[in-house]
């Protein structure tokens, strides 16, 4: 709890964070929102209220992000100034501070959800359903990415080639996942690209669980993100040195 | 013994510190001090050999944890979350063990109370390494650990770490503290090791290492500068600069009448003055390091 609290603290009173964490996403809906709102404007060609199909797809992308991005960035820093090396010098064991900083991103994760989602409903009319899939969906999604980020900082040694390797990574996916457009919208290949990338899933499983209500999709695409969350976690765990072994 | 890739970093290095004793390693740059420290600190294991801190084994993956409550660390820079406050930072560190002393009297021993507020990125490199001093004795440890403490700092803050070591020896804490210094060692420590390229090549208190190492006399040659040490170099590898002055320890008067008739021959005149040997020389004479102006080694 001291960890995932400090961690919070430390990252509301970074103005980059602030802004990439909350008012990018917020700025974003706003922007989707006037572009697809507009009669005659793609929403057609997507054939659904797209207000509701962006919303969990702009969730994931930027929980995604924050994960990705923000954990690389933080986390290779931490490593090259030596606050890791000191910190496991102190009692506090490598699970506590991995399980802390998974806590503080949880609850990041968690009020960028409803922020988005009190927003669509005040702008947009949009509702959505709040229920256990959605729930465990986000949560998952979170362990995911916490896991890549987690993993990069680890592997990447200079803090700018892992932020510039999170960039090179996190951009495309959000782009090819199905976040702002459907997957089924794009080229053949692209949707091939699509498929092995674990944003799609996440997006389509919180579209599944709180807009359609198709819990047995829902299902299939929880079961994908847990086994990535899974093995990204390991490899987040491996990677994220501590005392050396 | 510690290998990196199979370069021994340290070799044979063994050592004990008595309680309440101040333990000086001192070394020049790539001696293998950070390295003997982070193994005390258990968070760098030995390659071989065996290493027990306050009675117990670092090597036992079951004990760390019950050292690392009973031990203070302060690493060459110390570092924290860089947007919490002064205050915020000690907290956060004192919350990692089950007992710790009182934040603020912390902040007030190492004289930056007035800073409890101001964000840790926003701090001047003196004051992060004083908080990072107040932060290794936060748990009130039996063991404090500094790792080359005052490198590198400005005067005031080298004055306030050197006074918090003396008061903390003054309560009979057991010190280990690593330096480049020679008069660091010789003003904080009551014993002194001297690590050259990952070995202890001497080991005892300034007069017992006077004793043992420094037998000879040293000439000093006044405002030599580069041309008297150019000069002398050819001959002699323990020569130094100290400043603008030139500095030979010799153990034969032969060696003298060498440094001279050399001088001499390039047409060089020079103030000469005779003394005894010194800590420094001891640290010279054993490792080959050259001297700053403040006595440190390069």
């Amino acid at each position: 709890m001291v960890v995932c609290l400090a961690v919070i603290r430390n990252w509301l009173r970074s103005r980059s964070g602030l802004l990439y964490s909350f008012l990018f996403p917020v700025i974003l809906l706003l922007i989707l929102g006037s572009i697809y709102g507009n009669p005659g404007s793609p929403s057609k060609a997507i054939g659904q209220s797209t207000a509701i199909y962006f919303l969990p797809g702009l969730t994931a992308a930027f929980i995604m992000a924050n994960g990705v991005i923000g954990l690389t960035n933080v986390g290779s820093e931490l490593k090259r100034n030596g606050t890791l090396r000191r910190l496991a010098a102190t009692p506090l064991t490598k699970l506590e501070w991995l399980l802390g900083n998974v806590l503080s991103q949880t609850v990041l994760a968690f009020v960028l959800a409803a922020l988005m989602l009190i927003l669509g409903a005040v702008l947009y009319n949009v509702s959505v359903l709040i229920n256990a899939y959605f729930l465990v969906m986000l949560f998952l999604g979170v362990l995911l990415f916490y896991g890549v980020g987690m993993s990069l900082a680890g592997l990447v040694k200079d803090p700018g080639a892992a932020s510039g390797l999170s960039n090179f990574i996190a951009f495309p996916m959000m782009l090819l996942s199905g976040t702002f457009w459907p997957v089924s919208s794009m080229p053949s290949y692209l949707q091939t690209v699509a498929r092995v990338l674990p944003l799609t899933y996440f997006a389509d499983g919180l579209r599944n669980s709180m807009v359609s209500a198709d819990f047995s999709g829902a299902l299939t695409d929880l079961a994908v993100v847990a086994v990535f969350a899974m093995v990204l976690v390991v490899l987040g765990a491996r990677f994220t040195q501590w005392n050396e072994s | 013994m510690k290998r990196y890739d199979g370069v021994a970093a340290l070799d044979g290095v063994s050592f004990d510190v008595q309680k309440g004793e101040v333990f000086a390693i001192l070394g020049p740059d790539g001696a293998g001090k950070t390295t003997t420290i982070e193994i005390l600190e258990c968070t760098r294991p030995p390659t071989a050999g065996s290493v027990k801190v306050l009675g117990q084994s670092v090597a036992g993956s079951q004990w760390p944890n019950e050292i690392k409550r009973r031990i203070g660390v302060l690493p060459q820079e110390f570092c924290s979350l860089g947007r919490l406050t002064v205050a915020e930072s000690l907290e956060f560190f004192a919350a990692m063990y089950d007992a710790h002393v009182d934040a603020m009297s912390l902040l007030d021993l190492l004289e930056i109370r007035d800073m409890a507020k101001v964000r840790f990125a926003d701090l001047s490199g003196g004051l992060r390494q004083r908080l990072g001093f107040a932060v290794a004795l936060v748990n009130d440890p039996e063991l404090v650990l500094l790792d080359e403490p005052t490198t590198g700092q400005d005067l005031e803050t080298r004055r306030a770490m050197r006074k918090v070591i003396g008061d903390l020896r003054a309560r009979g804490k057991t010190i280990v503290l690593t330096t480049h210094s020679v008069a660091e060692a010789e003003q904080l420590a009551d014993r002194t090791g001297i690590l050259n390229r990952g070995k202890i090549v001497a080991l005892g208190t300034p007069a017992e290492l006077l004793d043992k190492f420094g037998g000879g006399k040293t000439v000093v040659f006044r405002s030599g500068g580069d041309a008297v040490f150019g000069t002398l170099r050819r001959f002699f590898d323990t020569v130094s600069m100290d400043g603008s002055d030139v500095v030979l320890p010799f153990d034969r008067l032969r060696d003298l009448e060498v440094a001279l008739t050399a001088l001499v021959g390039r047409g060089l005149e020079v103030e000469v003055v005779l003394r005894s040997s010194t800590l420094q020389d001891v640290f010279l004479k054993l490792t080959g390091s050259g001297m700053s102006d403040t006595g440190e080694a390069n």
